[in-house]
């Protein structure tokens, strides 16, 4: 193994090479273009290729027809550019076209903040694209070396799902030097707990199975299987139909390949303090988790009995870690609330939820013991003016 | 040397899709023969060929006839697709995309000149109807002056691609593509020898073939679904590139051929690629 001082970037390009990555598209972007430079530099040296291409829009559809000629590929970008994604994602979806997508969140909307850290696309990698009808898989590392281990995982996941997997972290997790380890060889990798899936190609006649099976690889141009794809309802063999049965087929398979096997990634998340009960759970995912933590440590020695949730798989979201009544506290970088809302809906009715929201900025662990206090004392978080809890 | 439709059929599309669910009348599959004609004629088999579609009258109907290998793009986005399947297929592998006016010039216009820009090996084949027909009949970027639509009523006015002297072929060519020619579906054999030099030119080649619509633009524009008024409004205003004047709406013929002047964007960039990898530098 090697170690290095780098960037969050460097890991998801070396994480994205050692999963067999061997195209990268994708248009500079800040925080995500330094992912973009690393991989014109890494690509062409494993005999790669990297393009940019005129837009967001362009670069995940070109990645599409890599993909479609057997390649492995990846495209990353933050939060405007992940928006234009949304034409190319539906179509990854149908079509059932594994890939990559990172998305380096940013303070949004809009433009926004270019260079600050931001979580203002919770939901939206959970639809990131129009008409429903499907279920995404969402991974939220919070660290540079997680950045490569979740990419890895997500190169694995989209494989054997047949689907493009979001890997959704943000500025600070792209931008922020770390100490990385990386693996040079199969066992190494193996060691490190990575798992990788070879990509395959569908030989035919079916090439829209309407079953929730994995391991079904996806359909290729030029293998000569007549092969079919395209942006409308497929017949089971690929033809395009307009009827009802046949959509509610294909929806079947697109929304239970993924809920029906959530073994393969549900285990991705982390409890700190979760064993005794406590009083207050703190969750959160990504950067914030890291002051979470460290909060929570603190929290601990001064006697509070808090504990600590990361997500790190956001999509489908885990309603089995909110069965408890308890208090909840999520900690996020939004002033809206976004993973809040989604851990209301998990959480039993009489379940106290609560939102502590920053954007651009972390939470000081101050603020956060603060506010622990407060809960565990049962007194709101009050709050004024432009800072109120609940808008 | 004269073709039946059937035999063509039999060689080459699948029978599932074949006929379409075009309209009557529609001119959509004398140009589809066109380009089977062209692959015919050139000794090409259906494995040699991977076929892209579009959104619209012209990729819906032609999605799922080829026998080989075919996908349909999201709207305007095929170029796209193309050019990053292009990176992952071997040299000899066509690929061919039978597109609309409004996928090819309106929507996906700037993925399309990046496709030429890059000089990618794709023969992009524009069936133009001359608007937005699959959704009733509004006009597009190359619909000539003073049609009427539905969503021109008084008469197409604004400023496009083709009108006040302005062509697409000139922003194509001037983008980089190495193979431009125009036929109306009444080209015949002319057509099929533009079409097949496309096909042969390793690099970004695109033929424009405007054809009749009866359903939509004819009974807008004529007043009538008579497929007869509509194939000779068409004719009536195109003339071959050396014999055009300033009535002519379709200067047909081959428009620019530069076959083999810039490299072919898929083997340019695995040269590139070998050469860093080999030796570190470019």
């Amino acid at each position: 193994m090697k170690r290095f001082l780098e960037t969050g970037n460097f890991a998801i390009t070396e994480g994205a090479i050692l999963a067999g990555c061997r195209f990268f598209c994708g248009y500079p972007i800040t925080p995500a273009t330094e992912l973009a430079e690393a991989m014109s530099k890494r690509l062409p040296q494993e005999g790669g290729v990297y393009l940019q291409a005129e837009d967001e829009c362009g670069a995940m559809h070109v990645c599409i027809g890599a993909s479609l000629g057997g390649m492995k590929a990846m495209t990353a970008t933050s939060g405007p550019g992940y928006i234009l994604y949304a034409d190319p994602f539906g179509w990854a979806l149908g079509c059932e076209m594994p890939l990559v997508v990172v998305n380096s969140g940013r303070v949004g909307p809009v433009s926004g903040i270019t260079g600050a850290p931001g979580q203002g696309e919770f939901y939206l990698t959970r639809y990131p694209t129009q008409g429903g009808n499907f279920e995404c898989i969402t991974l939220a590392p919070n660290s540079a070396q997680e950045a490569m281990a979740m990419v890895v995982e997500a190169f694995y996941l989209a494989e054997r799902f047949r689907m493009p997997i979001t890997v959704l972290g943000d500025q600070l997790i792209t931008d922020g030097f770390e100490d990385i380890t990386v693996p040079e060889n199969e066992d190494e990798m193996k060691e490190m707990g990575f798992r990788t899936w070879p990509r395959g190609s569908c030989a035919g006649p079916n090439f829209y199975p309407f079953t929730d099976d994995l391991d079904i690889p996806p359909v290729q141009m030029g293998s000569g299987a007549g092969g079919l794809c395209s942006d409308w309802t497929p017949t089971v063999e690929g033809y395009d139909i307009e009827e009802v049965e046949a959509h509610h087929k294909h929806a079947y398979r697109l929304i239970y390949k993924v809920r029906n096997h959530r073994d393969l990634f549900n285990h991705l998340y982390e409890k700190k303090y979760m064993d005794d009960d406590p009083d207050l759970v703190v969750v959160s995912y990504g950067t914030p988790s890291r002051v979470v933590n460290t909060a929570v440590d603190k929290a601990r020695s001064l006697g509070m009995k808090v504990g600590a949730l990361r997500l790190i798989n956001l999509w489908p979201f885990p309603d089995e870690h909110f069965t408890r009544k308890t208090k909840y506290l999520t900690v996020e970088l939004n002033w809206d609330g976004q993973l809040v809302r989604e851990v209301q809906r998990a959480a039993p009715k009489d379940a106290a939820v609560h939102f502590l929201g920053t954007c651009g900025d972390l939470p000081t662990i101050p603020d956060l013991l603060e506010n622990f206090e407060k809960l565990l004392k049962n007194q709101p978080l009050e709050r004024k003016g432009w800072e109120l809890e609940a808008w | 040397m004269q073709y039946s439709s059937a035999t063509l059929i039999d060689k080459y599309l699948r029978t599932r899709k074949i006929p379409s669910t075009a309209c009557s009348g529609c001119g959509l599959g004398i140009n589809h023969k066109v380009v089977v004609q062209a692959i015919d004629e050139l000794g090409l088999e259906p494995n040699d060929i991977i076929w892209g579609t579009s959104i619209g009258c012209a990729g819906r109907q032609t999605f799922a006839t080829w026998k080989g290998d075919g996908f349909a793009g999201t709207h305007g986005r095929v170029y796209a697709i193309a050019r990053g399947l292009r990176i992952a297929l071997p040299p000899e592998k066509k690929i061919i995309c039978t597109v609309g006016d409004g996928d090819a010039f309106g929507i996906g216009l700037m993925h399309l000149i990046h496709s030429a820009r890059s000089n990618a090996d794709m023969t992009i084949i524009v069936n133009d109807n001359l608007g937005y027909q699959s959704t009733g009949g509004q006009f597009g970027f190359t619909t000539p002056q003073g049609a009427h639509t539905d969503s021109s009523p008084y008469g197409m006015f604004e400023h496009n691609l083709m009108s006040e002297g302005m062509d697409v072929m000139h922003i194509l060519k001037g983008a980089g593509a190495t193979f431009l020619a125009r036929h109306v579906a009444m080209d015949g054999q002319r057509a099929v020898e533009s079409v097949k030099r496309a096909i042969l030119n390793p690099g970004f080649s695109l033929v424009h073939m405007p054809y009749p619509c009866p359903t939509n633009f004819a009974s807008r524009e004529l007043g009538s679904r008579n497929q007869v008024n509509i194939y000779r409004w068409i004719k009536e205003r195109a003339k071959p590139l050396e014999e055009a004047d300033e009535n002519t709406v379709w200067a047909t013929g081959v428009w620019h051929d530069a076959t083999g002047s810039r490299p072919e964007f898929s083997e340019h960039v695995w040269a590139s690629v070998n050469k860093i990898r080999k030796t570190g530098a470019l």
